[in-house]
């Protein structure tokens, strides 16, 4: 392969890889890594045990044979709320991302490709992406009470206007371009250039962008509900975790340290893997 | 440039009357009540009597048809009445605006410290790509993006507060309780202004210009700043305007955590308690100033930008 070719003559041969390229070695083991995360995260919860059952002979007890990640101020399995807790935090920001990613990549390639009126329409895409979205997730908290739905409501509201806004600057980049005349001038319509032919093209940094979008979403998530303004107690949600396990951080501070620490792997996690993505597709 | 500021300008009314439809008929459609909530606030009783609840209702204005309301609100809020909260039953104008105050300072300290920290660090690490510097701020980045704020406020507070000793962990009056908020708050824009400004710096040294300068013996001082840095300039500025909201009203985390009575957490109060006339207040003053620094950021990049700014002058 051309890594050993490459460390032959000490340096990288200079081979011109194809613009849209494939997709390196190492973007495929990170994506590996969350496909492993999202299988622990279906599998898991059927095997730990009841994340509610409370356990009042060992409270706010360290890791042990019973509770390997030791238990909560109820004497609830750790692991065990970890597992599923992480099912809805991860759960919910996925959906919310493949929800706005959708939408605001058809209202970003459709805004490139209607010229005057598409820059207007994007004008107000930027004004409403200048809104915090914690913002969104108080005025829905109020609207439908804190819950599960408040904050789905505030992960999708507005958080389509970032996947707009890249849809748009890199459709617009496409437009101009050769195989666009092309597939034009051979009769093609505008949905199938935009769809086939640009969507081809922009899809791969739309990806990264969401591997971006996904981190933020599940520190959006977490944020809220360690707020008091998302999941409710005693339903476990990562966030909620850390706030309920706050009173407790000099006498317990594993009951803080489990749930932040998955929030801070899992977040780091898909970063990395959008960072690598977007490395693979620039060069 | 002035052409162009009033052509953005048209796009803030529409957007904000939308905004304050939305967060005046949203928790209305849904069933919140605000006579209930007023009573609750004011009263422990459980089940209201229906007597003072009608008296209530009367009083303040809420028999009347749902868009007579909203239109009464409206003009008063034009004249900047902003009525009175149910359940402080201060003036929200006063309250909103000691809270704007308080977020205001945070957010120009978090952006200055951020743009401190962010903008060298991305211009050094983007002198050698790939180098040890590049690396150590890549993972540095990731981290101050993925380390959230209420997993960063407890840490920090853990070790400053609670192990040195040497900083306030709650409290707000003093200048020692600015420190770990700032801190906190900065991170993030941080870590995306040093990863904004490597790159745009990574490209732009490898263009030819830049060989051109080194060729002619241009220090590697002027060459990185002068040639590559600022060119980072634009996005920059883009980059501080989506903050400004974000940390304004936005900053709920840690102003609940360090117990700053600034705007987030005055929001984050009224939502528990229903306080509708200070959320509507609270929520539409933070869409102001984000749909208005949305809008200057982009005036201003037109302004730095010397290619967009002849573009704007041959319009």
């Amino acid at each position: 392969m051309s890594v050993s070719s490459g460390a032959a003559h000490g340096r990288r041969p200079p081979v011109t890889r194809p613009r849209t390229g494939r997709t390196p070695p190492r973007a495929v083991a990170a994506a590996g890594v969350v496909l492993v995360v999202l299988t622990f995260l279906v599998i898991c919860p059927l095997l730990v045990a009841d994340p509610d059952r409370a356990d009042f002979a060992g409270l706010l007890a360290g890791p042990s044979a019973g509770h390997p990640l030791g238990t909560d101020q109820l004497g609830r399995d750790l692991l065990a709320r970890l597992v599923h807790g992480g099912r809805l935090t991860i759960g919910l920001s996925l959906f919310a991302v493949l929800v706005t990613g959708a939408a605001g990549v058809s209202v970003g390639m459709a805004a490139a490709a209607t010229g005057a009126f598409g820059r207007v329409v994007m004008r107000f895409v930027d004004v409403l992406a200048a809104i915090p979205v914690v913002l969104f997730g108080l005025v829905a908290a109020v609207a439908l009470g804190p819950g599960a739905a408040s904050l789905l409501v505030a992960v999708t509201a507005i958080a389509w206007t970032p996947f707009a806004r890249q849809a748009y600057l890199l459709t617009l980049a496409e437009r101009d371009r050769e195989y666009v005349t092309a597939a034009v001038s051979l009769g093609a319509g505008p949905v199938r250039v935009l769809a086939g032919h640009v969507g081809r093209n922009v899809l791969p940094p739309l990806a990264a962008h969401a591997c971006v979008r996904f981190a933020s979403t599940l520190l959006t998530v977490s944020g809220l509900s360690f707020l008091g303004l998302g999941v409710q107690p005693p339903t476990a949600e990562w966030g909620a975790m850390v706030a309920e396990g706050r009173e407790y951080l000099f006498t317990a501070p594993h009951v803080v340290l489990v749930p932040s620490v998955a929030v801070v792997l899992t977040a780091g996690t898909a970063l990395w893997c959008g960072r690598r993505w977007e490395r693979a597709g620039a060069r | 440039m002035t052409a162009l500021l009033l052509r953005r300008l048209l796009v803030v009314p529409p957007v904000l009357l939308a905004a304050s439809v939305l967060v005046f008929a949203l928790p209305r459609m849904v069933g919140v009540d605000p006579a209930r909530a007023v009573l609750r606030a004011r009263t422990a009783e459980a089940v209201p009597d229906p007597a003072t609840e009608a008296r209530v209702r009367a009083e303040l204005g809420l028999d009347a048809p749902a868009v007579e309301q909203y239109l009464r609100w409206l003009g008063a809020l034009l004249r900047g009445d902003l009525g009175h909260g149910y359940v402080s039953q201060n003036p929200v104008a006063a309250e909103v605006g000691s809270a704007a105050a308080v977020s205001g300072l945070l957010t120009v300290l978090a952006l200055a410290l951020a743009a401190v920290l962010g903008v060298p660090a991305g211009a050094y690490a983007a002198r050698r790509p790939g180098g040890r510097l590049d690396r150590f701020l890549g993972a540095g980045t990731i981290a101050g993006v993925a380390v959230p704020e209420f997993v960063l406020a407890p840490c920090l507070v853990l070790v400053f507060a609670v192990g040195l000793g040497v900083l306030p962990a709650v409290g707000w009056g003093d200048p020692a309780h600015l420190v770990l908020p700032v801190l906190v708050l900065a991170a993030y824009p941080a870590a995306l202004a040093a990863q904004l400004v490597r790159a745009e710096t990574a490209g732009v040294l490898a263009r030819p210009h830049v060989l051109l300068a080194r060729a002619k013996g241009l220090g590697e001082h002027a060459v990185l700043w002068r040639h590559g840095a600022r060119l980072a300039t634009t996005s920059v500025t883009a980059l501080a305007g989506m903050f400004v909201s974000g940390l304004l009203g936005g900053a709920v985390v840690v102003e609940v955590v360090f117990g700053i009575p600034g705007l987030g957490r005055t929001l984050h109060r009224a939502v528990e308690a229903q306080d509708l006339p200070v959320v509507q207040a609270g929520t539409l003053l933070v869409v102001a100033v984000a749909v208005l620094a949305g809008v200057l950021v982009e005036v201003l990049a037109t302004a730095l930008d010397p290619v967009q700014r002849g573009a704007e002058r041959a319009r």
